[in-house]
């Protein structure tokens, strides 16, 4: 690492097409390359977080997309049906909806994951004209009676998409949707192993868009930029003009202008543990069972990295983020909750014990769901990345 | 080896305390000479006794456990298991000289905007004031805090404890029933386990009759509550016969007997065309969650005096209980899981989809005469937060005004008294109300 100069602007030096494509597809909620997907004749089915079972809805031959607020500056329809006191997500993403920037949607599918989101499915199906509204109960537990719990519900989401769509979803179809999203994965790591390098050749906020591009995007046009961007940084310069190495740890963020705030004050994020992040693509499905739906099912409850709505995970995720600081080489950890979000208010609380034990520095960020206060951001964004730059 | 785990002594003195505190309210209960007086002393009795039983499983070295409400605590009893509501100081409703120094340090912990009721529990345990139990049997829904503060309870303080959390489905449907059935069996393996005690099943259908002649008094109990004038205030019948139901004399025929009493006072005041409120009622509310446990003699007898209010209903008094099937052992545990997920307050509410928040507003206010509801919009329910324009629709359907006020219920401090009063004077003036 060089030497940090103040503020700057912290970015790759590669000039990558494919790079600029999945940043610009972060930047609406219809980006070009889903525009000439539904140009096409192409369906698009809303999911709505981590645990969103994506590769069913590519078996049935519609393309996956996680549901953002890309763009959203108000909420004032939702504030007709939710409370000052439910999450910024939650009321942009119902916004966008009753706004009908989700129109073009032929369903969307949630899980119980957590208070604020469960409520938008109650919400959605009685406001918003979307033919098809699909919830799923994602247990809490991750014993194996949970995996065939999930198992039954991902057969019912499966009928539900069949009888829908008036298609059949095989096993075969099953097994190759695992594949191509097993390929994102295994792409999406090999991305994140590049940022393992004392000098990455990529930055938390390009790499965000990376992994927001591939929730958003045809999967496997996707891979094919994505290794395009791989091939394209396999040789690159490094970035040396940063201060410290940090990883985020939190719920949703989808916004790479938020990491860039932090990035800009000499903080370069090389790793993260969110559900747009390693959440998604850490472990992969297996291709080898029998039948693909207790694979899906095993991998959703017992093997991806679980969000803290799980109750029995606490240690393995705990583990996960200090395995992350040691490969990564992580200076510090920035713990990001969307203000009401209590999930992450109890999950912060128990790692800051954990981190405060293993002598990891760790700073607890409240946020809004759009970009507010980059001020107050950066101030303690700058704040923490000097405290840490002290003790190197 | 011991199955009590090392107390700490402030806990321990703490929970003298709180039960000296009760008795102090029991003996000032005892210069009322009334019937209602007398029910509420039973319940005080009740606490008192449930507390004492905790101590005394303390003093000989016996196994007692951590649990909620919501699991159908029949099998407990079934099982003489000491158990105590994990939540108990909050739900008790007594505002103990140390409760809002007990908020601000659960506040230091899991800041401003986490359920009160659940920053209190994990400062207990920080803090060392509760006592140790053998087990903690912990609640994963209706919320996301109760999910994950038993996580934080584990991680801290009480790593040593052993915990188990059965996972709810989000259904109400038969596949889920059977699913937490399973749940609830797993349950009764891990108390088992603990304490050394087996499920007899015979036991357990003695324990579950007992309990469907409890839950039928109460749906009695109700009934008359539809009277108009309602023939109790809030000072009597729902909070009560909740805490008696599902904690205090689950399954015992105290619980019978008690219920028995309240039952002939209040159909002796409908006979007579008593009112609960003195002064007469004029408006009759649903309030639909819990009272204001810690603050409600800063506004229930306000509401009673300048509005002529009778809560005649709130979410924990509502009874839509199904009684257990004692056929057989997987009657029982069906019926059980049944109950666990469907009918508790609050839980039968907020678990699953909304629907139950609609229905239940509806059917309450056709079969109570309602006026109007209150939502009064407690900070730690951020599900119904999110389903107040499905209620305030639901009612403007139904043609009863809606209000949300947005407080907490366990600290007057977030939303003071005189606010939330102006609030509901201006609700009240607008609606023409009383």
């Amino acid at each position: 690492m060089g030497a940090w100069k103040g503020e700057n602007e912290l970015e790759t030096k590669v000039k990558s097409k494919a790079l600029q494509e999945f940043q610009v597809a972060t930047e609406t909620i219809v980006n070009p390359e889903l525009k000439k997907w539904i140009d096409q004749g192409g369906k698009v089915m809303g999911y709505f977080c981590s645990y969103g079972p994506e590769e069913v809805i590519t078996a049935a031959g519609v393309l996956p997309m996680r549901v953002r607020a890309t763009g959203s500056t108000s909420t004032e329809l939702a504030d007709a049906y939710l409370s000052s006191i439910n999450c910024s997500f939650c009321r942009h993403a119902l916004n966008a909806g009753l706004s009908g920037d989700y129109n073009f949607l032929e369903g969307v599918v949630w899980l119980n994951n957590c208070d604020h989101v469960r409520r938008i499915y109650d919400n959605w199906w009685r406001k918003i004209d979307t033919p098809l509204a699909h919830m799923m109960s994602l247990p809490k537990t991750s014993t194996d009676l949970q995996v065939d719990w999930f198992h039954d519900e991902l057969v019912n989401f499966k009928e539900a998409l069949e009888k829908h769509l008036g298609i059949e979803i095989t096993n075969e179809k099953l097994r190759e949707a695992i594949k191509v999203h097993n390929e994102t994965r295994r792409l999406l790591r090999q991305l994140y192993e590049l940022r393992k390098r004392d000098n990455p050749p990529i930055t938390g906020a390009e790499a965000l868009a990376v992994v927001v591009a591939s929730t958003a995007m045809p999967r496997e046009q996707f891979n094919q930029m994505l290794k395009e961007l791989l091939d394209e940084l396999g040789d690159a310069d490094g970035i040396t003009d940063y201060r410290v190495r940090l990883m985020l740890v939190g719920s949703i963020l989808d916004d790479p202008n938020y990491v860039k705030v932090i990035e800009d004050m000499g903080g370069l994020v090389v790793t993260d543990s969110l559900c747009f992040g390693t959440r998604i693509f850490w472990a992969d499905v297996d291709e080898q069972g029998d039948d693909p739906l207790q694979a899906l099912a095993k991998y959703y409850i017992q093997d991806k990295q679980a969000c803290p709505r799980m109750f029995d995970r606490q240690p393995s995720r705990s583990k996960f983020i200090q395995d992350m600081v040691k490969e990564f080489k992580v200076d510090g950890v920035i713990g990001l909750r969307v203000v009401y979000c209590d999930l992450y208010t109890g999950e912060l609380f128990m790692l800051d014990k954990d981190l405060k034990t293993a002598k990891i520095p760790l700073i607890r960020l409240d946020r809004e769901y759009a970009v507010v206060g980059a001020g107050q951001l950066r101030t303690r964004a700058q704040a923490f990345v000097e405290s840490i730059g002290g003790r190197r | 080896m011991s199955r009590v785990p090392k107390q700490s002594e402030k806990a321990i003195q703490l929970y003298k305390d709180d039960t000296a505190y009760m008795q102090m309210l029991y003996d000032a209960l005892a210069l009322d000479e009334s019937e209602e007086a007398e029910i509420n002393r039973a319940v005080i009795q009740a606490v008192m006794d449930r507390s004492n039983a905790v101590l005394q499983c303390i003093e000989r070295d016996e196994p007692f456990i951590a649990s909620w409400y919501p699991y159908s605590a029949e099998f407990l009893t079934a099982m003489d298991v000491t158990w105590w509501m994990f939540a108990q100081t909050a739900f008790l409703g007594i505002e103990t000289p140390h409760v809002l120094e007990d908020i601000d340090g659960g506040e230091r912990l899991l800041g401003s905007d986490f359920c009160t009721v659940l920053r209190l529990l994990l400062y207990y345990v920080e803090a060392d004031v509760s006592p140790k139990p053998s087990a903690l049997v912990a609640l994963l829904h209706p919320c996301d805090g109760t999910t994950i503060v038993h996580q934080a309870i584990k991680h801290g303080k009480w790593a040593d404890v052993p915990i188990f959390g059965a996972d709810p489905p989000y259904w109400e449907d038969e596949r889920a029933i059977e699913y937490y059935a399973t749940e609830m069996r797993r349950l009764v393996d891990f108390v088992s386990e603990i304490t050394g005690k087996k499920l007899d099943i015979d036991r357990l259908r003695e324990v579950c009759e007992q309990s469907n002649k409890i839950y039928a008094l109460w749906q009695e109990y109700n009934d008359l509550r539809r009277a108009v004038p309602c023939p109790h205030d809030w000072t009597i019948g729902p909070p009560q016969a909740f805490a008696m139901t599902t904690y205090y004399h689950v399954g015992k025929p105290e619980g019978e007997e008690w219920f028995k009493k309240l039952v002939a006072n209040a159909e002796k005041r409908v006979n007579a065309g008593v009112s609960g409120v003195t002064g007469g009622e004029r408006i009759r509310v649903l309030w639909f969650d819990i009272l204001p446990l810690l603050w409600q003699w800063d506004i229930q007898p306000w509401m009673e005096s300048e509005w002529g209010i009778n809560i005649v209903m709130n979410m924990f008094g509502y009874t839509p209980f199904t009684p257990i099937d004692t056929k057989n052992e997987k009657t029982m545990f069906h019926d059980m899981a049944k109950r666990s997920l469907n009918d508790f307050p609050m839980v039968r509410q907020a678990r699953g989809v909304a629907d139950n928040f609609l229905s239940d507003i509806e059917r309450i206010v056709k079969d109570y005469k309602i006026d109007c509801v209150i939502w009064p919009g407690h900070m730690g329910h951020k599900d119904g937060a999110a389903s107040i324009g499905m209620m305030r629709e639901k009612c403007r359907e139904i043609g009863v005004p809606f209000l949300h006020i947005g407080l907490d219920l366990f600290d007057k401090r977030y939303t003071t008294p005189d606010e939330v009063k102006d609030q509901l004077n201006r609700f009240f003036s607008s609606h023409r109300l009383g």
